[in-house]
């Protein structure tokens, strides 16, 4: 029974792994749903949504490079958008509908803040895991 | 709405979810998605609670 099951999941794909990246960056999990993996896509939308929303409720703010400070700095803010915008759609969502908490020195905007990139980083993970799955070199 | 959690609870939130994908995309059977799962989760439990009480040994 194993082995059938096996085989069946590794069966050739069909889908460009283009295509399963972009759709597993815009909405995460949904790069799983287009390649079959349902339950896995239910989880990882789950999983990506919650800090997410969880990001927004506490009133973190976005990651937006002003290109002023040391190398450091730098790094953190782009490396910080980078995360924000691997959030795809969510992202885009609620910055188009206004969200722009400002970056107040409190724990829990910071906390906030973080689990805004960890989604993120979260969700390039499974994007990560759709392009290997997309591209047959796992089930 | 505006939603305040505490340090512990926003860390076990991330132990949580961060266990859940690295767990979800690393194996390739859901009986070792879900040990593996746990084990992460464990491990980030452990190094919680143990550097929590490293810096509070060591601040006295």
């Amino acid at each position: 029974m194993p082995a059938t099951s096996v085989s069946a999941n590794t069966a050739a794909p069909t889908r460009s792994p283009w295509t399963a990246i972009f759709l597993a960056w815009l909405v995460p999990g949904s790069g799983h749903f287009l390649l079959g993996r349902r339950g896995r896509a239910a989880i990882i939308f789950v999983t990506v949504l919650i800090p997410f929303i969880l990001g927004l409720l506490m009133r973190g703010p976005m990651f937006h490079p002003t290109g002023a400070g040391d190398v450091l700095s730098r790094a953190i803010q782009w490396g910080g958008l980078l995360a924000d915008l691997a959030n795809g759609l969510p992202y885009f969502l609620a910055t188009w509908f206004g969200y722009a908490p400002p970056d107040v020195a409190t724990h829990t905007c910071d906390y906030g803040s973080k689990l805004l990139v960890a989604a993120g980083l979260l969700n390039i993970l499974a994007i990560v895991d759709a392009y290997e799955i997309a591209t047959g070199q796992k089930d | 709405m505006h939603l305040s959690l505490s340090h512990l609870q926003v860390s076990l939130l991330f132990a949580l979810v961060a266990s859940i994908i690295l767990g979800l995309v690393t194996k390739r059977t859901d009986q070792a998605r879900v040990r593996y799962g746990l084990y992460c989760f464990g491990c980030f439990l452990l190094a919680l609670f143990g550097i929590s009480w490293f810096m509070r040994l060591l601040h006295g």
